[in-house]
């Protein structure tokens, strides 16, 4: 109530072309102004105009800057050569999609196994989240939960190459882990993680962890406890409780965070490269491939990265019809 | 809630933790390792490469670099993701479904897709690599975080606010920047802050679209492939030390004024 | 951009303290200055501090450093500010003379103008790849070559003597190597010609050449632990233990070796691949007089090729340069006639022809 009471005062503020002593503040200089009162009758004078004026700029931001780029890519996929020579006519062609087949399938392996990546990794993810962001959001007090979550943040505020180079520290041969393990005297040889589908995961899952943990945590925060304690009342077990009533409630957050993670994963770049090996070699970095030589193979990477977006897409829009699906299901 | 499943509970969270700090504290303290090259075993101990850091007028120069896309990019951001979060918590209109659609879409596409759009459009209008282009490819990306941030505060913003300020006689204008700005003000600290932490750490942009100079990313990756010392997990230390610091402050900051408010 | 990082042609290599130092904006105003400069397009450490306040204090001419760490990204640099260059000596690979000289970026150099032009070794200076169109274009500084370097606690010499034990399941998961430069050290292996100057007329045998090699290479796929790139990650799999042996440019090996580190390298019977940096005036040097009073300074002294290669890892091209330098250093910079008799140079002529092959079947091997 106290807090409103102020916000009217600023209220009254606004339209106030005086302070208490008279003289004319800032804001009424400015909204006294002839000019000003001028352009703003003109700008303002009717409400389908002042819409207008909001809408205009930021219709266009998000055509030109935010879709732009994307039918731009789609269009050097389609041209038979870029960039185009002096005095040379666009001409298009499917040319570059069939690439993606040709070869004996050379492009479907690293394409295939990004996706296999990807899915395999948004589960691993939140198998792995899910019972820390239960914890938090369960078992810790409240006042204590911002402050827990708040250390959880504070490595993904350092960038995808600094945490990629520290578990490089971590897994080689010579790494903490292996002389742990050593030292415990768990293993006599050390293990090869590096340069290994796991290494690469063990790097994907810390980049994209925050990315499930935010969804999840902020679903089980909402869930009401005394649901359960009902369902305990009625003597449902601990599993079942989980199952028949937290799990089917907190869906959607699992459903916005194994999305998020999913795209965000197949993404990266840089972390393949440098925790990769020869038998994980992901789809971006065969697009890259096309970039990192002449100007004449962007439209073959263009076109990669076509196929690659859209079916991303297509399998996270299937994803959540999916789980809309379970919660329907659930509901009824 | 039987006692195994919250020892279980709590086993696996703090075993989360662990995941997450001990590679960066091992980077840091690889950093006083007195040698060229990184790997255990740590025989003696060194302070230099640390001060090295502040030394190195190439980090330096590399790191301003950063910030100042960092700081240019999240200007435009903050700007261009405010005015489209005012629009679609404004009133209903035809298509505001595809402009939301729109919006979020920098946001979902992944990171080598969108970097390599962002290097085909920029040669498609003439701009560069460089400063320009990894500028105006991060204000892009980083727009619909803005949006979906300011969105939520607006939606709480009661009602009555604008309408007693236009009451009084104020344009749509000065409300806006009186009344809605002071309430969103948390929310734009929040959101600038977020901006700020993903173009000073983007990779991948970055890299497909700087130029000779490296941002910060850019520059420990190429060390990591030609020239690594423990002078790269000194550098990556400050970095860190640096985000952490603005994001536990911008977090501190916007939770106290969404007290206040 | 990408070529910053990623030299995808890998003609060079690269040493440890070389390629992270990027150009410095610092650098990019003052280089059009005037006068009393000279400014030098190089790698670091290719410079000596010592010899460089030396020369500027006996010359009163600057020496302005701008630090390249890519033969491409300089070829691209220089082409790009040509006919108006800020650079007066520019730092080119040997084998990459071709495209330089093509791109008219180059001056042919007057060795009659450099009094000293007799302290590089002829082996060096009067090689087949050095003179081109009947000019000499630049001073032969420093040598590199792709060498066979191993952790000599874990592998007896006996297997280091050819490639065959490099390919064996004796060493599976143990080795790295960078692709296209296996390539040609593949080619030579099969008694081919890995510069493919042989096949220039010939592309069907050029063709079956490179597909020899990629087969070979796939085939042995699952023995390598990783494709590298640059010489840091071949050092960092070293300490970490990660691999026992790579095939890797000298320059970093030799610094793992300074560092105390238990490696070696050699040459192996079947041969190598090696190159040579080269100072060279650039086309249109706005400060041209300069840049050969700085020249033959430089070559003025075995001592400075050795400070050279102290710094650098790479081997001096200066006759009697060995003789300055320690021990260790002349151990981790130095091989026997025997297996310097394997070495090849690499030669720019078929370029064209080799590329465009060996590039798909580099994509190919990382795919497959």
């Amino acid at each position: 109530m106290i807090d409103h009471a102020a916000q009217a005062k600023t209220g009254s503020d606004v339209a106030a072309a005086d302070d208490p002593q008279g003289r004319p503040t800032f804001w009424g200089r400015v909204t006294g102004n002839r000019a000003y009162r001028a352009l703003v009758a003109v700008l303002f004078a009717s409400p389908r105009r002042q819409f207008l004026i909001l809408a205009a700029f930021p219709l266009v931001w998000v055509v030109t800057q935010h879709l732009g780029p994307m039918l731009q890519m789609l269009n050097v996929s389609l041209l038979e050569s870029y960039p185009l020579s002096a005095g040379e006519e666009a001409s298009l062609t499917f040319e570059h999609y069939r690439k993606f087949t040709a070869d004996g399938g050379l492009f479907l392996k690293p394409f295939f196994r990004t996706l296999t990546f990807g899915v395999v990794l948004t589960f691993a993810t939140l198998l792995i989240t899910y019972p820390v962001a239960y914890f938090l959001a369960r078992h810790v007090k409240r006042e204590n939960q911002l402050s827990l979550l708040l250390l959880l943040l504070i490595p993904f505020w350092t960038g995808e190459i600094v945490r990629t180079y520290a578990i490089m520290i971590l897994l080689g041969n010579n790494g903490a882990v292996n002389l742990a393990l050593q030292w415990l005297g768990l293993v006599e040889r050390p293990i090869p993680f590096m340069y290994t589908g796991f290494s690469v995961s063990v790097g994907l899952i810390y980049l994209t962890a925050l990315y499930m943990l935010l969804p999840l945590y902020s679903a089980l925060e909402k869930l009401p406890r005394s649901y359960s304690e009902a369902a305990a009342d009625l003597g449902a077990g601990t599993w079942t409780r989980f199952r028949r009533i937290t799990l089917p409630l907190t869906l959607e957050g699992i459903g916005s965070g194994c999305t998020l993670v999913f795209l965000i994963s197949i993404g990266y770049y840089g972390t393949p490269v440098l925790l990769g090996g020869p038998n994980t070699t992901v789809f971006a970095e065969t697009i890259a491939g096309f970039f990192h030589t002449a100007g004449d193979e962007w439209p073959t990477g263009a076109a990669f990265a076509v196929i690659m977006f859209f079916t991303a897409l297509a399998m996270a829009g299937i994803f959540t019809r999916l789980i809309a699906m379970l919660r329907k299901g659930d509901s009824r | 809630m039987t006692r195994n499943s919250r020892v279980f509970l709590s086993i696996v969270f703090w075993a989360f933790v662990v995941y997450l700090f001990v590679p960066l504290a091992l980077m840091i303290l690889m950093g006083f390792k007195d040698s060229k090259f990184i790997g255990f075993p740590i025989q003696s101990w060194t302070l230099d490469w640390y001060l090295g850091v502040f030394e190195d007028t190439d980090v330096i120069g590399t790191f301003f670099y950063s910030l100042a896309i960092a700081v240019a990019s999240t200007a435009i951001s903050v700007v261009m993701g405010t005015w489209l979060a005012v629009l679609l918590t404004g009133r209903r209109f035809l298509g505001r479904g595809a402009v939301y659609a729109l919006m979020i879409l920098p946001a979902l596409v992944p990171g080598i897709i969108s970097a390599i759009a962002f290097r085909i459009y920029a040669r498609q209008l003439g701009i560069e690599p460089g400063m320009g282009a990894i500028i105006w490819a991060h204000a892009v990306h980083n727009v619909p975080f803005v949006t979906l941030v300011v969105m939520a505060r607006l939606s709480t913003q009661p009602k009555s606010y604008a309408e007693a300020a236009r009451d009084l006689g104020a344009d749509p204008l000065v409300t806006f920047v009186r009344v809605t700005l002071p309430y969103l003000k948390p929310a734009i600290i929040g959101a600038s802050v977020f901006c700020l932490l993903l173009s000073f750490d983007d990779f991948v942009r970055s890299f497909f679209l700087g130029s000779y100079q490296p941002t910060l990313p850019v520059l420990i990756f190429s060390k990591l492939r030609s020239g690594m010392s423990p002078e790269i997990n000194a550098i990556s230390t400050i970095a860190l030390v640096l985000t952490a610091v603005l994001g536990i402050w911008a977090e501190r900051s916007s939770r106290r004024m969404n007290k206040e408010n | 951009m990408t070529k910053l990082i990623i030299d995808r042609r890998r003609f060079i290599g690269t040493a440890a303290a070389t390629a992270g130092a990027l150009a410095s904006p610092a650098y990019i105003g003052r280089a059009r200055a005037q006068g009393g400069e000279v400014n030098v397009w190089t790698y670091a450490d290719f410079v000596p501090e010592s010899f460089k306040e030396q020369f500027e204090a006996d010359t009163g001419i600057k020496v302005n450093i701008r630090l390249v760490d890519d033969q491409g990204k300089q070829f691209n640099l220089l082409a790009a500010e040509q006919p108006n260059p800020t650079a007066d000596i520019v730092t080119v690979a040997g084998h990459r003379f071709l495209q330089f000289i093509d791109s008219e970026l180059l001056a042919p150099l007057d060795t009659g103008r450099l009094s000293n032009w007799g302290t590089i070794n002829p082996v060096y200076s009067e090689s087949d790849w050095s003179t081109i169109n009947g000019n000499k274009w630049g001073a032969p500084i420093l040598s590199g070559m792709e060498v066979l370097a191993y952790n000599s606690e874990m592998v007896p010499d006996e297997d280091t003597r050819s490639w065959e034990p490099f390919f064996s399941d004796k060493y599976a998961k143990q080795t790295a190597y960078v692709i296209q430069d296996m390539l040609s050290i593949v080619m030579l292996m099969q008694g081919n010609d890995g510069n493919m100057v042989e096949y220039m007329g010939d592309p069907d045998r050029a063709a079956e050449v490179v597909a020899q090699a990629r087969d070979f290479l796939i085939e042995k796929k699952p023995l390598v632990r990783k494709y590298y790139d640059g010489g840091a990650e071949v050092q960092q799999m070293f300490v970490n233990q990660d691999i026992t042996m790579a095939c890797a440019w000298n320059g970093p090996i030799a610094a793992l070796m300074a560092d105390g580190f238990p490696v070696s390298m050699t040459i192996p019977k079947e041969g190598s691949y090696g190159f040579v940096y080269t100072y060279n005036v650039a086309n249109n040097a706005p400060n041209a007089d300069n840049a050969y009073t700085f020249l033959d300074a430089i070559l003025a002294s075995p001592e400075i090729g050795a400070a050279m290669t102290s710094a650098s890892g790479f081997i001096s091209t200066f006759k009697g340069a060995e003789q300055h330098l320690t021990e260790a250093e002349k151990a981790a910079t130095s091989f026997t006639d025997e297996e310097l008799a394997g070495m090849r140079f690499f030669r720019a002529e078929a370029n064209d022809l080799k590329y465009s092959l060996v590039d798909p079947a580099v994509e190919a091997i990382k795919a497959a």
